[in-house]
């Protein structure tokens, strides 16, 4: 007779977190949208998502090399066609007159003013929709991408736009719309926050596992090793870095993760200081477990206080540093979508407010709704709500 | 023990286990000699701070280096010196050839591991066992350790035992590699007394069940040592001071220090008689006297006691004595 899976303890305080509803809404809101923005090319992009074109199908969704290829060559071939046939009729004055000739050259105007616009999937839309030949362009929701420059749309007026109908939260100083950056920022700004959080974390636990567990010199020289590493003023360090190469996403997460781990490695070390003079690791040694298992599994699970209590902290503090460095212009490279070059757009924009207020908004949004998270898992696992001393 | 002549399992050949404490050396165990045969159960008795758990933990290597060290000597188990083996060797000893219980239970298991999950543990690291048959195993280790319903505590977590059953789960997990050597280091100290008696009773139990195996029970309970020894080790400041079969121990005690624990035993059946303590308390660790460590509370002593350390000395078969008393008589 097995029992279920997870065990009563956890299932006890999976309830528990469910009772705290502020904290298990923002997980259902954010952990909503997180998952969301990994579909976010399905609703917001300015690709148009499938292209009929010719009787052909074409997915466009990530680009539309293919449809371009095709719309080209059949452009060249109607060319070609157009003038072949006009030479051969070299010196015929009822020209105007041949219906072939005309339809050919219809035919040939139509490729080329297709060609003239089909990166821009809307126009081509507009375009294939006036000559209702059966071709149709399937647009996303929202169609404009965060990279995609607008400029040629907006007509008279000069960005940074306002908000309306077309772009929910207007334009960037560079024409591109706001919605979509903020959308895509998201994604990119929590992808970014929880790998750093793992990997700062998987530094920081296992160096600190390490400097506790075997104490003595290694203690010593380790700690030592952490006193210098952490006297490096670590936002010039990056800064210095992003401007001798161009960071990436992942140079960023690196050169991060150098630095996030240093306040974890001391709360481990203090938590299995604590916990390896305790007789169940004596006793665990005495069954022959290696060095190893007694760290990872035996003292481990035992010391995770400090992570689950800082865990929300850090994660928030992730997107805040990204949000700083991007702002200072030492963060994500230019195009990518980012809240803080949003930001110090605002800054240079101050009559733009648009572009102050909806990074801010959501930064803030996101920020508070991992901390009720953060505050709810805590209560969770606090055993004080089960004892009977109160 | 005349019967046969048994096979020894473990020698012990002039241990010392010496603590650096504040730039002070403080032997905890110096120069101790002694033999495990095999199916044996041997007894280590001695008031608190005599080295009897650090004996234990010598034989084993778990001395916690720093600050301790051990600074010479032998443990030959099995023809093989421990102290000469590298950590992997005697990382597949322990748990697998000798195993050991502690004295708190209640701690001694991890919390957040299931009981049947810390049994299945060494199963799977010294007999390369899968989960599914380290798991029935486990059960029926629960099932032999007199845990009803095995099946379904195996599952439970150390806070949802007893104390006792921890003590239970713990001879479990020690007992599941089939030892050659169970080291026993105070397991019914921090149980109460009728719980005491069944984790006696059990071991007993396992020790008629297992011929082969050997237990070295450490106690400071001579109550504890009758219900259940074969042969009697005393232990003061470190070292041997008698060694003798149960029977004769209690029977007749030679050195001072023992006799003194037989007469601090209350009776039942003398009649108003003040118990009789042994004045004073142990020696400090680290300022042990000179001489015999016994000295300062020893009611036969000589001005030789504080001058030289005495000899182990055999003074009838099979029943050693460290004592100045019996240096001349032999």
């Amino acid at each position: 007779m097995r029992k279920s899976f997870f065990s009563p303890l956890f299932i006890k305080r999976i309830k528990k977190f469910r009772s705290f509803k502020r904290g298990y809404y923002s997980l259902l809101i954010i952990g909503t949208a997180y998952l969301l923005s990994f579909f976010s090319e399905f609703i917001i992009n300015g690709n148009a998502l499938l292209v009929k074109f010719d009787g052909k199908f074409f997915v466009t969704l990530y680009n539309s090399v293919s449809l371009k290829k095709d719309i080209f060559s059949k452009s060249i071939k109607a060319r070609e066609d157009y003038f072949e046939y006009k030479t051969s009729l070299a010196g015929d004055t009822l020209n105007s007159k041949n219906e072939k000739l005309l339809s050919l050259k219809s035919k040939h105007e139509l490729y080329d003013r297709i060609k003239k616009d089909f990166d821009n999937h809307r126009t081509l839309k507009n375009i294939l929709k006036e000559q209702k030949r059966g071709d149709w362009v399937l647009l996303a929701p929202y169609p404009y991408s965060p990279n995609e420059n607008l400029l040629d749309e907006m007509g008279d007026k000069n960005p940074p736009t306002k908000p309306d109908g077309q772009h929910f939260l207007g334009t960037d100083d560079r024409g591109r719309d706001v919605f979509a950056r903020l959308v895509y920022g998201f994604r990119i700004y929590m992808s970014f926050s929880l790998l750093l959080t793992l990997t700062s974390y998987t530094i920081g636990i296992l160096f600190g596992a390490i400097l506790g567990y075997y104490g003595g010199k290694v203690d010593f020289l380790g700690l030592r090793f952490i006193e210098i590493w952490a006297s490096i003023p670590f936002l010039f360090t990056v800064m210095v870095i992003s401007s001798i190469m161009i960071p990436n996403f992942t140079i960023l997460v690196v050169i991060l993760s150098l630095f996030y781990w240093i306040s974890m490695a001391r709360y481990i070390r203090a938590e299995f200081l604590r916990e390896k003079s305790k007789d169940y690791v004596q006793a665990a040694m005495a069954i022959g477990v290696s060095d190893r298992r007694i760290i990872l599994s035996h003292i481990l699970p035992n010391s995770l206080t400090p992570v689950i209590s800082f865990l929300p902290f850090t994660i928030i503090s992730g997107i805040a540093i990204l949000a700083s460095l991007d702002f200072l212009g030492f963060g994500l490279p230019e195009p990518t979508p980012s809240w803080g070059q949003l930001l110090s757009q605002g800054i240079s924009n101050l009559s733009s407010w648009w572009l102050t207020l909806s990074p801010m908004a959501a930064m803030f949004l996101t920020l508070i709704l991992i901390a009720f998270i953060g505050e709810a898992v805590r209560e969770a696992l606090d055993p004080k709500i089960y004892s009977r001393m109160r | 023990m005349g019967k046969k002549q048994k096979n020894e399992l473990l020698k012990v050949e002039n241990l010392k286990t010496h603590f650096m404490i504040e730039e002070q050396k403080a032997k905890a165990v110096d120069g101790l000699d002694f033999h495990v045969f095999e199916g044996e159960f041997l007894g280590i008795v001695g008031e608190s701070g005599s080295g009897k758990s650090v004996t234990a933990l010598s034989i084993l290597r778990l001395i916690p280096d720093p600050p301790g060290k051990i600074s010479s000597g032998k443990v030959i188990f099995r023809g093989r010196d421990l102290l000469g083996l590298s950590w992997e060797e005697i990382r597949k000893i322990r748990g697998n050839e000798i195993s050991m219980i502690f004295q708190e239970p209640m701690t001694s298991l991890n919390p957040v591991f299931t009981v049947g999950v810390q049994i299945m543990e060494p199963l799977m690291i010294h007999r390369n066992m899968n989960k599914k048959e380290a798991r029935e195993s486990a059960i029926q280790m629960l099932e032999k350790v007199g845990i009803s319903s095995p099946e379904l505590r195996v599952d439970d977590y150390p806070h949802q035992f007893s104390g006792g059953m921890n003590q239970r789960a713990m001879i479990a997990i020690a007992l599941s590699c089939n030892p050659s050597l169970l080291i026993a280091d105070e397991p019914t100290t921090a149980l109460d007394v009728t719980v005491q008696a069944q984790i006696l009773e059990l071991m007993t139990e396992i020790k008629n069940k297992e011929k082969e195996s050997a237990i070295l029970l450490i106690t400071h309970d001579l109550a504890v040592i009758a219900e259940t020894c074969d042969r009697v080790m005393v232990m003061y400041g470190g070292k041997i001071q008698e060694v003798t079969s149960t029977i004769n121990l209690f029977e007749n005690p030679l050195h001072p220090y023992t006799k003194g624990l037989m007469d601090s035993i209350p009776s039942l059946t003398k009649k108003k008689k003040r118990l009789n303590a042994i004045p004073g308390n142990v020696p400090g660790i680290l300022n042990l006297p000179p001489g015999c460590p016994f000295n300062p509370r020893c009611k036969h002593r000589m001005p030789v006691c504080e001058k030289s350390v005495p000899e182990l000395l055999e003074v009838e078969k099979g029943h050693s004595v460290r004592c100045h008393l019996y240096n001349g008589e032999g």
